[in-house]
This record gives structure tokens, C-alpha cells and sequence, in this order.
């Protein structure tokens, strides 16, 4: 037993556990949020997309597969979901542009472009077409962006390189945060005598300041600025995750860093404990309920052995498409991997199927029949789940 | 070691203190398990930058695959100090414990000579920075306390850790006071340095002999029924993790299975009274409690904060996103001082910006380090609690 009884454990701090954490937090509940370690979100290009598959995304939703999870929860409410997220961004200065009627195209560090929902407002000016007159900027020695592979594809497009002293990712974005080193940048960006519409960067203008730094070169150049998301450490997908805890800590949540869930103690139809891995005593803490929000394979909730997928901390039953021969399609790059839909199944209120214990509820890419990869609904359905789930979770409560 | 299981996702990058204001270190990625592919135990190691690494730990707990890199750095650590000739501060340092008792003994002359221009320049020739001032010796150690005995059911033994002992005996003083106002009976065991400064100054060796005498020492406690209390954070995360882990002292897990944190020992003793809180009094004042790497790798939650939730008036924001740069005696050595001067601004800002009067924080080089660099008061938690219990230092009421 442990020494404090929290209302609710989180487990996993992706988006839709710390979106689910926050919702009861703010009901006034007592809630701790227990993780390995940092999540995938962190390494997301940090737009939200909720359905990729048509113009507008609320109406893809409604023309998924029977079966898929986002049928489970009333449109309005996605939208609602949506909103909150948005409003709770734009509070925290990092305000999120678009919304969930229309898809938006980001421009990627392969030229290509990626449809989503909700952009960060560092990404607002993204070129929306090839013919766009853009000029980009890069670094020197910065290995994870080659302003080559956008040239290449879009025939407006040229750039220039910066020396910033450090060719590292966070290298650079943690300089952008001193005064000194965004003034002598935008000095010499002023004599580079750029002619296109959009100057481009890859995603490295700041950490914790970067929407003031993209609005200050924005209205020193008088041109849009746009980052371009980069391969992790993606600072993007950072900011959106510090701001998602900071905000879950303000409601009064709270987190155990370095906290996999190694067994859980039960007793009838109750969870009643949670068990980390420890060198001394056992480390357990107690809660009335619990959410599970541990993720897909890479997010680490999901196990594949040969023949079978376990679910790691309640040991759910997981879901299967089928046998093995059913899981991967025969092109690598295919997002139509049958193994996608793999995850555990749950009932309208996000409780899962064939489960013995009335106390857990589910929600995020764990959730069978997801295939965020096919249907490009990532963090706008973690939303939405996990604000669902909580829901349920908080009338079980009371 | 399981640097095997390392994805390459760079989220241990993104949370190195380090490696942001430091282009020298490569990250935790690259000096850990990236770079442990290419160590072998029969070349001698030519990865000097691993003594870059301040062993915050922040890596360990952002890493979603369970890779440990901070663990694999430390023996890398380990193994550079074992064949390398050691520098004049990292044997200081390494032996702080030895230095800090002669320190003491010769308080009122070694603080004077550590505050004048001289020693400062002596200090900076041996390699040692003086950005902040060096802590004050107390000439009366907590070790020199007279025992107190009663006859309460509930036995500590209370490692106080070498900062209490040597620089801050009032607040070793108050601790067993809180504790015996929860009707605790507390003793004082002898006790040695943890060792954790001997072990992130590279001295394998001298970290084990410090331990091995500090478990034959708490192992007997144990047998007559105490619990091991601990107030430091470095030194808890040393006893329960180094002790079993890199140092491999025989007796470790009896150890670590018996000793708690101060405030998750008085949340224990809470929750097993009912749950009827202490009468805490008012306390009007806003702090901003800075969370030390070490607490949050100890993985038991943040036990002072809830303790100090239960404050009326008190209102106290968490924050654990940055670290301090102090990290022991690693931003004391010239070579780190950049670094740690950086980070410490960094995690200043932070403070300030949630409109804090004073800062707390259960670790004594963090409160030095961001006490000295923003001038706020910056207070032991338990500081805090004894102020809302009526609890002062009975050292001071005589005087």
C-alpha cells in the first residue's frame, strides 16, 4: 500500500494521457501520472492531425471503417476536445492555428507535404503549394536538415546557409534563446537580400520562447516565417509535450518520472495498485482508478512476439487482425500495415473488452483499430480520446 | 548495462542540461550507449569529455526504453579516473569528506581563508571556481549533538549527510525535532560521507570503502529495529541505488530496503496514524520549490511537496524542469563553471518567473547554487515545516 491514495493513476504521459490527467485535475481530482520516460509525442512534428483522409477532417471521421474507436464518441465532442486543446495553447502562448473543418498541408524537410489539422503557430505560414516563392535558411554543419531534398522538389525554392556556432538541434534552438545571438542572426538575415515570400527554417527557432522569436523575425524581415518540422530531437514535438505537463502539473497533477509499471495489485473487480520496478521496498501507489494511455509498439504499451501481441502493464487482451502472415503488407512503406489495427478493444465508455476489473479505462493509440498511420490521425485523436475517457472515468469516480 | 536497447530518439538529448550550453559534450546518445560500442575494458579509455557529464540523472528518467545512459557515463567515469592521474580538485573534492572535518574543526580560520582574495585565487589555481561563495564550516558538527534518548515504539537512524553535518547543523537539528514531534525516537548512527563525492570525482575505490563502513554501520541499526532516515537526496539516491548498483557492497539491499526519505518517512507515519494531519499553522508565503535532479531519480514522487501542500496560506509551485548546474562539486571545478553559471541563470529564471519571495529545495548545493546566484532566501523544506509547527532551533532560543 502506498502512503498517498490518489482518485486516478495516469499511465503515459503521451498526449492523451496528460490530455486525460488534465480533465480530471481540473474536476478537482487527485491525480498522478506515472511514466517510463518521456513520450513519442515528443517526437512528433507537433501538429495535431485528426483524420487525414479527406478535405475535411471532421467528415473523414464519420467515413472511417466500422469498428474504429473515433466512432465511440459524439462529433461535437471531438470538436470540443479540439477547442480545449487550442484554447489551452493559446493561454500558454503557443497558440495553435486552423480548425477541425479543414486540412492544412505542413511543408516537410523532404519537400514533400503532410496533411494535418492543427499547426503550431510557428508553422502558420507553410507553403500550401509547390509554386510557392520560398527561401530557406540552414546551418552549418546541421545534419538532420538538408535544404537540398526541398529544392529539388519545389521549383521556387532557394537557401542560404548560417554558421551558428553549433550544428546540433538543440545546439541551435537553445541559442536562439539569447537576445544577443537572435540579433546578430536577424543582422546578417537582413543582408542576405531575400527576394521570395516566405523565409523557411527548419524547426530550431527556440525552446520555450519560439513563438516570440518567430514573430520577432517576422516583423523585422516584413515577410511570413515558417519552421519546417525536422527528424528528432524535434523541438516542435518538445514544445507541445512541456507545454501538455506544465499545464497537467498547474492543475495540480502530478508526475512520477522514471516509473514503468512492473505488476499491479488487485483485488475482486478492482485495480488497486500499480507497481514499479525499485531497489529497495516495493514502490506502489494506490488510486480508485486508472487510465491507460501507454501507447502503440514504439510508445511501448504494445509487445509483438511471434505469433502474438501482449498489452505490458494490465495484460489486456490485445486485439489481432489476424495470423501473422495478415500483419505486414509486402511494401515496407505501405501504411497499410494490418498489424495498425492491433491494440486493445474497449466499450462505448472506453472500459476494455473482456476485461476483469471494473476500474480501468483506455484511451490513445493503444486502442485497437486505431491505424493512426493510414487513417493520419495522431495527436487529434489522442485528444479526443483521452478527454473521452476521462469523462468516463470521472462518472465511475462519482 | 543495456545499452543495446537504446532506440536512438534523442529524447535523452533534448533533457541534458548539459549538452545544451555545452558543445563539448556530446549528450548522453553519444557518451552513452553510442559510444559504449567502442569501449573495451582492455584499452585505455581516450573519452575525456565523460567527465563533462554532471550525473543529474535527467537522461535515466527521460528515457523510454529503460537504457540507463547516466548509468553507463558514470562507469565510463569510473574507468578514466582509474587510469588517468586525477587533477588537484577532483582529489579534493573526492575527499570532501576529510576536508569538510578539518574544515570544521577550524571553523572560524578556514572560513575567513575560504572568503578572502587569496584563498579565492588559491582556490582558482587548483582549478576550483568561486562564483558563488564556498558554504560557511559550523564549528559544532550535528555529530558533536549530546543523544537524546525516549522510549517511543518508532526508532531512527538518521543519515544526515556530510552538507548537514558540516555547513548546516541547525537544520539537522530540526529535522529530529520533527521527527520527535511525530513521536519518533531518532539517533544518530556513526556515519561516513556516502561516497557520491568520491564516485563523481572518478575515486571507485574510496566511494566503496566510504559505503562498506557506512552499511556495517546501518545494517546494525536495522537489526535492532530501526529505519534508516535520510534527509539529502544525493546521498538517498546513493545509499539506495550506488550502494547495490556500480559499488556492488555486499549487505547494500538491507540497506536500501529499510531507508526512507525524511517526508516519505512522515507520510508513512501519517498514513499509518489514520491520516489525521499535523496542526500546521499558517504560513503566508509564496515559494517556489525547486525540485533536485536526485529526488526525481529517486522515483518517489515529490514527498516534501505534499507534506508542504497541507500548509495553510502556503502556496508552493513545483518545478522540476531544470536542473541547478551545481551538481555537487561539479560546478565548483573551472572546467564545468561556464556550464554551471549558465544553468543556474537558466533555472533562476524559472524561480522568478512564477513571482516566488524565497526558493526551496531539499538539496543543499542547489540551494547554494540558486541562493547564491539570484540572492532569494532558499530554505530546506524542512525549514518550512518547523515553521508551521512552532518548531525552532533550540541552539538559537538559548542563545
Amino acid at each position: 500500500m502506498s502512503v498517498i491514495e490518489y482518485d486516478v493513476i495516469v499511465i503515459g504521459a503521451g498526449v492523451s494521457g496528460l490530455t486525460a490527467g488534465t480533465f480530471l485535475a481540473k474536476q478537482g481530482l487527485n491525480v498522478a501520472l506515472v511514466t517510463t520516460g518521456e513520450s513519442t509525442a515528443c517526437l512528433s512534428t507537433g501538429c495535431i492531425d485528426v483524420c487525414s483522409q479527406d478535405e475535411n477532417p471532421l467528415q473523414a471521421i464519420v467515413n472511417l471503417p466500422d469498428g474504429h474507436p473515433y466512432h465511440l464518441i459524439p462529433v461535437e465532442n471531438i470538436r470540443q476536445s479540439l477547442h480545449d486543446f487550442q484554447q489551452t495553447m493559446t493561454d500558454r502562448g503557443m497558440p495553435y492555428g486552423g480548425g477541425p473543418e479543414n486540412n492544412r498541408r505542413v511543408l516537410s524537410a523532404i519537400g514533400t507535404f503532410k496533411t494535418t489539422c492543427l499547426t503550431p503557430v510557428t508553422m502558420q505560414a507553410s507553403p500550401q503549394n509547390e509554386d510557392e516563392k520560398i527561401h530557406i535558411i540552414t546551418f552549418a554543419g546541421l545534419k538532420d536538415f538538408y535544404p537540398g531534398y526541398i529544392i529539388s522538389r519545389l521549383k521556387n525554392a532557394s537557401y542560404s546557409i548560417y554558421d551558428a556556432g553549433v550544428a546540433t538541434t538543440m545546439g541551435i534552438a537553445a541559442n536562439f534563446e539569447g537576445e544577443a545571438f537572435l540579433e546578430a542572426f536577424i543582422l546578417w538575415l537582413e543582408k542576405q537580400n531575400i527576394r521570395e515570400d516566405k523565409i523557411g527554417f527548419p524547426a530550431v527557432l527556440g525552446l520555450e520562447s519560439a513563438a516570440a522569436i518567430v514573430q520577432t523575425i517576422e516583423s523585422r524581415m516584413e515577410c511570413p516565417v515558417f519552421e519546417i518540422p525536422t527528424i528528432p530531437p524535434s523541438m516542435p514535438g518538445r514544445r507541445l509535450f512541456n507545454h501538455l505537463k506544465d499545464y497537467f502539473r498547474c492543475q495540480g497533477g502530478a508526475i512520477y518520472w522514471g516509473w514503468p509499471v512492473v505488476g499491479v495489485e488487485k483485488s475482486g473487480k478492482k485495480i488497486e495498485a500499480v507497481i514499479a520496478e525499485s531497489q529497495g521496498r516495493p514502490n506502489s501507489l494506490n488510486a480508485k482508478a486508472f487510465i491507460l494511455a501507454t501507447g502503440s509498439f514504439v510508445g511501448g504499451g504494445l509487445h509483438a512476439n511471434r505469433d502474438s501481441i501482449v498489452e505490458n502493464v494490465f495484460h489486456l487482451p490485445v486485439f489481432l487482425p489476424g495470423k501473422r502472415e495478415t500483419w505486414f503488407d509486402h511494401d515496407y512503406f505501405s501504411t497499410n500495415h494490418g498489424i495498425g489495427q492491433a491494440g486493445v478493444a474497449v466499450h462505448s465508455d472506453f472500459r476494455p473488452a473482456d476485461c476483469p476489473w471494473d476500474n480501468v479505462f483506455v484511451c490513445g493509440s493503444i486502442l485497437a483499430r486505431t491505424e493512426t498511420l493510414k487513417n493520419g490521425c495522431g495527436h487529434g485523436f489522442a485528444l479526443a480520446t483521452g478527454q473521452a475517457a476521462a469523462k468516463s472515468c470521472l462518472e465511475h469516480i462519482r | 548495462m543495456k545499452f543495446e536497447h537504446c532506440i536512438r530518439c534523442t529524447i535523452c538529448v533534448e533533457n541534458c542540461p548539459v549538452f545544451r550550453v555545452n558543445p563539448a559534450f556530446p549528450g548522453p546518445k553519444q557518451a552513452g550507449p553510442d559510444a559504449q560500442r567502442f569501449r573495451s575494458e582492455r584499452e585505455k579509455s581516450v573519452d575525456e569529455w565523460v567527465l563533462l557529464c554532471s550525473q543529474c540523472k535527467r537522461c535515466d528518467m527521460a528515457c523510454p526504453c529503460g537504457v540507463d545512459p547516466a548509468q553507463i557515463i558514470l562507469r565510463a567515469q569510473q574507468k578514466y579516473g582509474l587510469e588517468h592521474p586525477h587533477t588537484a580538485a577532483h582529489l579534493l573534492f573526492a575527499n570532501n569528506y576529510y576536508l569538510s572535518t578539518l574544515g570544521s574543526m577550524t571553523a572560524p580560520l578556514a572560513n575567513r581563508f575560504v572568503s578572502t582574495e587569496i584563498g579565492k585565487k588559491i582556490f582558482q589555481r587548483m582549478g576550483i571556481a568561486t562564483y558563488i561563495p564556498f558554504p560557511k564550516f559550523s564549528f559544532k558538527t550535528l555529530r558533536a549533538q549530546k543523544k537524546t534518548r525516549s522510549r517511543e515504539s518508532r526508532k531512527v537512524a538518521l543519515f544526515y549527510g556530510c552538507f548537514i553535518n558540516f555547513y548546516r547543523p541547525d537544520i539537522g537539528r530540526k529535522i529530529i525535532q520533527l521527527l520527535q514531534s511525530f513521536r519518533v525516537d531518532v539517533v544518530l548512527p556513526p556515519q561516513w560521507c556516502c561516497g557520491l563525492p568520491a564516485l563523481g570525482n572518478g575515486n571507485l575505490a574510496l566511494a566503496q570503502k566510504f559505503a562498506a563502513k557506512n552499511v556495517a554501520s546501518l545494517s546494525n541499526y536495522i537489526d535492532a529495529g530501526y529505519d534508516v532516515v535520510y534527509s539529502c537526496t544525493s546521498c538517498g539516491l546513493c545509499l539506495l541505488h550506488d550502494y547495490q548498483g556500480i559499488m556492488d557492497i555486499p549487505g547494500a539491499k538491507k540497506i536500501a530496503e529499510n531507508s526512507y526519505n525524511l517526508h516519505e518517512y512522515l507520510l508513512k507515519l501519517l498514513a499509518e496514524r489514520g491520516g489525521t494531519k499535523p496542526e500546521f499553522k499558517e504560513v503566508n508565503r509564496t515559494l517556489a520549490y525547486h525540485i533536485p535532479c536526485h529526488l526525481r531519480a529517486l522515483k518517489i514522487g515529490y514527498p516534501a511537496a505534499d507534506l508542504m501542500k497541507m500548509i495553510p496560506g502556503l502556496e508552493c509551485r513545483v518545478l522540476d524542469d531544470a536542473c541547478c548546474g551545481l551538481n555537487g562539486s561539479y560546478g565548483f571545478k573551472k572546467i564545468n563553471e561556464a556550464t554551471a553559471v549558465q544553468l543556474g541563470g537558466r533555472a533562476v529564471s524559472l524561480i522568478r518567473k512564477t513571482g516566488a519571495e524565497a526558493i526551496v529545495a531539499d538539496c543543499g548545493s542547489c540551494r547554494m547554487q540558486l541562493g547564491g546566484l539570484s540572492g532569494m532566501n532558499a530554505y530546506d523544506p524542512v525549514e518550512i515545516l518547523c515553521e508551521s509547527l512552532g518548531i525552532r532551533d533550540l541552539k538559537k532560543q538559548k542563545k
